[in-house]
């Protein structure tokens, strides 16, 4: 990056051609290996601060397919400011690569699907939804052993109670045990934030799990 | 004439002022706007009354209940109207990266150009996104690093901090570097983004850094507070605020304007869309008297007396302001001037 005020060859010729084009050189590949060490940048086991390790990154309403995601998303902190229960948090620069996209923790406060991320994003990398129907976030996984309902411990039924497509993403078994349907579970949470299960590691009895591929692989 | 162009000056610093204002604003706008959305608002507000997050709040429900249909009558009494003021609220997103105010969107050019190489795809929310800043540009040139940049603000500041070094008789040095850099990195990284889908140049261009800081900043003063504990508190900024601070000392110390001079990738591509910018400083040679004040005072480091300023210039007007002979102003035309032949050179003069 470095160039001498008083460059030590004469202007124009072979000498300063070499000189100026190494320099040039010099610079970009500098700047190369900086971005792609950014890049790398990831906490050792490769799971990213903030991620659940076991359930993915949860991202929010109507984002694109992964890859097609981070290159998209110019890390811009709208979608985190339009959110309206403040779900949408956005991964620290120990993420590497994932630092500044959104991602949802739904224990502290699950996603309402008010839908108002999707509009405030200036490059589309969550798209625009019209309706609730349409959000693909992820999907609620029972822990049986945790569960009261299942584990028969008790009769408990926040989730469905919680769940914004009662009867349809969750219908209640024998004890109102819950029975998640994949086809209408869209992964906002709110039953996770409203389980009363709540184990020291923060781990609730329903969990969302993310169903995103990543180049083919889950996230 | 002169006294006009002085008030530039005034107006500039108060336009960079309330971009740094923005940037703490927007962010305690959403928190308002989730304690409003919840109803909690009014708990909040009597139980945080007096603390540094209370008192912005109450500033922040203040303007929106000010603004009309923020308010209505119930029963006799004047309270806010919810819906009204989280219609309103919900207007301001983002920062100095992206925006959204009102119905205006800005995206900055350098993140929609390296999501557009990323995703190889054009969408019509970016090309609306572009629509302000591409034409700000296109007719005044770098105005953003003048006028907006939050970081080219921070910076022009701790420029003055190199005079004040003066008086710990510590005397900084003043590299240069080729300005040639930042259109390589600019380069470089497009490059990056096209090839390998990642746009890489968000993470280093400091009014995207200075843009995430300052949304982390503020969320995380209002978590703490949820916690119940208040006051300032930096603990929510990263440690990419280092990135910052370190260009700061960098230019304090080392070089001066280092980062907008010869690195700034986003200011590279202000200026070429700004090449052509019908806005220039323009020299009346007659009046010039070859003082030098104007070099002196240009942040990019330009010379202002040559009557040849080129892409690198951002219109800041400081060296009309510095100019003791009212020989510089702003001018329509396309291209530079004629040359200004210093008054010695007796044999090109004549």
């Amino acid at each position: 990056m470095m160039k001498a005020h008083h460059s030590p060859t004469p202007r124009g010729g072979r000498r300063w051609f070499l000189h100026h084009s190494g320099v040039l050189a010099l610079q970009a590949g500098a700047v190369w290996a900086l971005l792609m060490g950014l890049l790398r940048l990831r906490i050792p086991d490769g799971t990213p601060q903030g991620a659940r390790p076991a359930l993915g990154i949860v991202r929010p309403p109507g984002a694109l397919e992964e890859s097609e995601f981070l290159a998209t998303c110019i890390r811009c902190t709208r979608c985190a400011d339009a959110c309206g229960v403040h779900a949408i948090k956005l991964f620290g620069p120990v993420a590497g690569s994932l630092q500044g996209t959104p991602y949802l923790d739904p224990i502290g406060a699950a996603c309402n699907m008010c839908l108002a991320c999707g509009p405030s994003c200036p490059t589309e990398a969550l798209m625009p939804l019209d309706a609730v129907a349409e959000v693909d976030m992820g999907i609620a996984v029972v822990d049986d052993r945790l569960c009261v309902s299942i584990n028969g411990t008790g009769v408990c039924g926040a989730c469905f109670t919680a769940c914004p497509l009662r009867g349809k993403a969750i219908t209640q078994g024998i004890r109102n045990a819950p029975e998640i349907h994949a086809d209408y579970c869209t992964g906002c949470g709110l039953c996770e934030q409203f389980c009363i299960v709540d184990e020291r590691a923060g781990v609730r009895a329903i969990q969302v799990s993310t169903n995103r591929l990543w180049d083919g692989i889950a996230v | 004439m002169k006294v006009e162009l002085k008030k530039i000056q005034v107006l500039r610093r108060t336009v960079q002022v309330s971009v740094i204002v923005l940037l703490l604003f927007i962010p305690s706008v959403s928190r308002y706007t989730n304690y409003v959305a919840a109803r909690e608002i009014d708990d909040l507000l009597e139980k945080w009354d007096g603390t540094l997050q209370g008192e912005s709040l109450a500033l922040i429900d203040g303007i929106f209940r000010g603004l009309p249909g923020g308010e209505k009558e119930r029963v006799g009494q004047i309270v806010r109207d919810r819906e009204g003021v989280l219609s309103q609220t919900q207007q301001f997103r983002g920062g100095s990266w992206s925006a959204q105010l009102g119905p205006i969107s800005l995206s900055d050019p350098l993140g929609a150009l390296e999501s557009i190489l990323a995703r190889q795809k054009v969408v019509r929310v970016v090309v609306v996104s572009l629509i302000v800043p591409v034409i700000a540009t296109l007719l005044f040139g770098r105005i953003f690093c003048s006028w907006i940049c939050p970081v080219g603000f921070m910076l022009e500041m701790s420029d003055k901090l190199r005079g004040a070094l003066r008086y710990l008789e510590i005397r900084p040095h003043d590299m240069h570097f080729s300005r040639g850099t930042k259109y390589v990195l600019l380069v470089v990284g497009a490059a990056i983004a096209f090839i390998s889908a990642a746009p890489v140049l968000g993470y280093i261009y400091p009014p995207a850094i200075f843009n995430r800081e300052a949304h982390d900043l503020v969320f995380g003063i209002f978590d703490r507070a949820e916690e119940g504990k208040f006051g300032f508190w930096a603990g929510g900024l990263t440690w990419m605020s280092l990135v910052l601070l370190g260009i700061l000392l960098f230019e304090v110390f080392v070089s001066r304007r280092w980062w907008c001079r010869y690195v700034c990738p986003g200011g590279a591509l202000y200026s070429l869309i700004g090449a052509a910018r019908p806005v220039r400083v323009s020299l009346i040679a007659k009046k010039c008297t070859h003082c030098a004040d104007c070099i002196v005072a240009c942040p990019i480091g330009l010379n202002p007396m040559l009557n040849k300023m080129g892409v690198e210039c951002d219109n800041c007007g400081e060296c009309i302001s510095s100019c003791h002979d009212d020989a510089l102003k702003y001018a329509l035309r396309l291209r530079g001037g004629e040359e200004n032949v210093p008054v010695f050179d007796k044999s090109k003069a004549a």
